[in-house]
């Protein structure tokens, strides 16, 4: 018998895979790690870490309370296995809009993307398809009335698209990418949701909670406001999806 | 669905009746009707056969046949535990201590206790649904008189440190009973060794008949009756005995015995290939709950962007030809509100409500699995995620 076998509770539960408990000692012998899988051997409170298979990918999970707040609880808990991802930093930054008003976050885009992310819907949806609109294409419009009172008319690659509904996911990129590479014109469009990376904010960040924000990339450096109804932290930062969205 | 069987994965909620259960109980339902209460033979056989099925239910929990209660399932059994318990002590004040993860079948027996004054504790659990067992130390007072703790989570499949806690609540001389519907036949459990006063069993999780369940009683434990007649069961639940369905819980126990630790380990090995297929499928799935510390067959997760669409995932596996659940089958009819088992656990309203429920069983094999597999992507992909980031770009869609 083995040390290993020897440590082992000799109750044959069968719950770490293997029928008996020697069975799994001579595992153990070629791969140490599983000794996790008894979960007799095993410290309570280390089970109560929560355990995701991919950390980068797991939600907030115990809530935004647990990433929004630097160094708290949720933090204690995170550490080691979740080093690589990367939370909202808390800076006193001057958080005031072009216009003197307060926020409580910026919003970036997606590494990978070209611009900011938004769900958009034409006033008419039906042109949608009427324009058959597909990803990749360029397209311009103003965003109209409800949401979000910019009178900016925008331009963005398109990236993916429904036809059952009219809702069109885009990029805004600046009005140069589509001068060159021609555009299809939406007209006006309504702004439904934004999403992005949270990676500075001056508050804790909540599911069901509304906030005032700076989209990064905004020209006219206007706060927005809108509530936030998605959160995930990721190995970029705090995944954030905001609808309701309104100017100010 | 056309022409392949269905795949049935979610047996937390029920289990499908063995078809050795069946052919034991087959004779107590046609031709041997005696009441085991009657003198003559008819009534002797009957005995006799409730009686050994009291021996393999004991075996089940390392318990004498003496300590066994028949009753008519697992919430019967969790009712007369705890407000057995409470009643015997009438007159005196009284506390009770419980998780914040139990199922109704104890939740809402210590809800009423506490609308009828009586003191209730409901222990915190951590992101795992595991107990502290300081946080149950600190907990005890002096008029604590019962300490009920599920043996294993039926939403997240988490496996409390039962003998642990039994060991706090036995030393400062409270009663310990646990909620071992979902445990029992699946892990290990022994009453003595694990210092567990009162422990409940139901024979429909069990691969045996609904409507028979049973609470073990440990020798020298007192409490009240809650039915009140013949004084069957040794008083503490009264009505003749459901004689087949008794018949059935000894068999499935029995079946359970005999398969228990090689029939563990394969549910352990089906489950580990669900959790790392559906984790390697890049669907943004996240496991709930411990790795490890939980029920052979449990696997509870959801997919991030997509917790608002758990009902709608069901129904799409449902219509694809697999039983899967969002949470406790007991709480169907509040399937639109957040689980109080995973906000207990810290998760917010939102993702509350997301969990999928996969539970696999006795029935069930790689075949199985690996159909479940192969289809998941298309459900998933069918769903409308809350998140557009990572969509693939298919095209428009018609």
């Amino acid at each position: 018998m083995t040390t290993k076998e020897t440590a082992l509770p000799g109750l044959d539960c069968g719950l770490c895979g293997f029928r008996k408990c020697g069975e799994f000692a001579a595992h153990l012998a070629q791969s140490p790690e599983l000794l996790d899988r008894c979960i007799h051997l095993r410290d309570p409170e280390q089970s109560a870490i929560a355990v995701g298979a991919d950390v980068a990918q797991a939600p907030v999970g115990t809530n935004a309370r647990d990433v929004a707040t630097a160094g708290g609880d949720g933090r204690a808990r995170l550490k080691g296995k979740r080093e690589s991802v990367s939370l909202p930093m808390y800076s006193e930054s001057n958080w005031h809009d072009s216009l003197g008003r307060e926020f409580d976050f910026y919003l970036e885009h997606f590494p990978e993307e070209p611009g900011p992310r938004e769900a958009i819907l034409p006033h008419n949806p039906i042109i949608t398809r009427e324009m058959d609109i597909k990803p990749g294409d360029i397209l311009i419009g103003r965003p109209l009335g409800m949401s979000c009172g910019c009178p900016i008319t925008h331009c963005g690659v398109a990236m993916d698209v429904d036809w059952r509904t009219g809702v069109i996911n885009w990029c805004v990129t600046g009005p140069l990418r589509g001068r060159q590479s021609g555009f299809k014109d939406l007209g006006y469009y309504i702004a439904e949701a934004y999403e992005g990376l949270i990676r500075l904010a001056r508050s804790e960040i909540r599911i069901g909670m509304r906030y005032f924000f700076q989209p990064r990339m905004c020209m006219l450096q206007w706060r927005h406001s809108g509530l936030v109804n998605y959160l995930n932290r990721t190995k970029d930062g705090l995944q954030v999806r905001v609808e309701g969205l309104w100017i100010g | 669905m056309t022409g392949t069987a269905r795949i049935y994965f979610d047996n937390a909620a029920t289990t499908p009746l063995d078809p050795r259960v069946r052919a034991a109980m087959h004779p107590y339902l046609d031709g041997a009707f005696g009441n085991p209460s009657s003198l003559h033979y008819d009534g002797r056989a009957a005995r006799d056969a409730v009686e050994q099925a009291r021996v393999s239910t004991a075996a089940l929990c390392g318990a004498k046949a003496s300590e066994v209660v028949f009753t008519a399932g697992g919430t019967e059994a969790d009712n007369l535990a705890i407000l057995g318990v409470v009643r015997a002590f009438r007159g005196q004040s009284v506390h009770v201590i419980t998780s914040s993860i139990e199922h109704p079948a104890v939740r809402e027996v210590c809800r009423e206790l506490a609308a009828e004054g009586v003191a209730v504790t409901f222990l915190r659990v951590g992101t795992s649904g595991i107990i502290e067992p300081d946080e149950l130390a600190q907990a005890i007072r002096p008029k604590t008189r019962i300490v009920s703790v599920m043996a294993a989570n039926n939403i997240v499949g988490t496996l409390q440190p039962v003998r642990e806690l039994a060991r706090i609540a036995r030393g400062q001389g409270v009663l310990f009973h646990t909620d071992a519907v979902q445990a029992a036949g699946r892990i290990p459990l022994d009453i003595h060794r694990d210092g567990i006063d009162l422990l409940s069993i139901s024979g429909h999780k069990l691969y045996g008949p609904k409507g028979v369940g049973a609470l073990i009683v440990r020798e020298g434990v007192t409490l009240s009756p809650l039915v009140f007649g013949g004084g069957q069961e040794g008083g503490l639940r009264s009505g003749t005995e459901n004689v087949a369905a008794i018949v059935g819980l000894g068999e499935a126990a029995r079946i359970s015995i005999e398969s228990r630790g090689e029939e563990t380990a394969r549910l352990v090995r089906l489950r580990e290939r669900v959790i790392d297929g559906v984790l390697a499928q890049n669907l943004d799935a996240y496991l709930i709950g411990d790795r490890y510390r939980r029920l052979p067959g449990h696997v509870c997760l959801a997919f991030a962007g997509l917790e608002g669409e758990s009902i709608k995932l069901l129904l799409a596996l449902d219509e694809a030809g697999v039983s899967v659940s969002t949470g406790s089958a007991c709480s169907t009819n509040k399937a639109g509100e957040p689980s109080y088992v995973l906000m207990a656990m810290g998760m917010d309203a939102f993702r509350s409500r997301g969990s999928l429920r996969i539970t696999l069983g006795r029935f069930n094999t790689e075949e199985d699995v690996e159909r479940f597999l192969d289809l998941l992507p298309r459900v998933v992909g069918e769903l409308s995620p809350i998140t557009s980031r990572g969509r693939a770009k298919t095209g428009a869609c018609a």
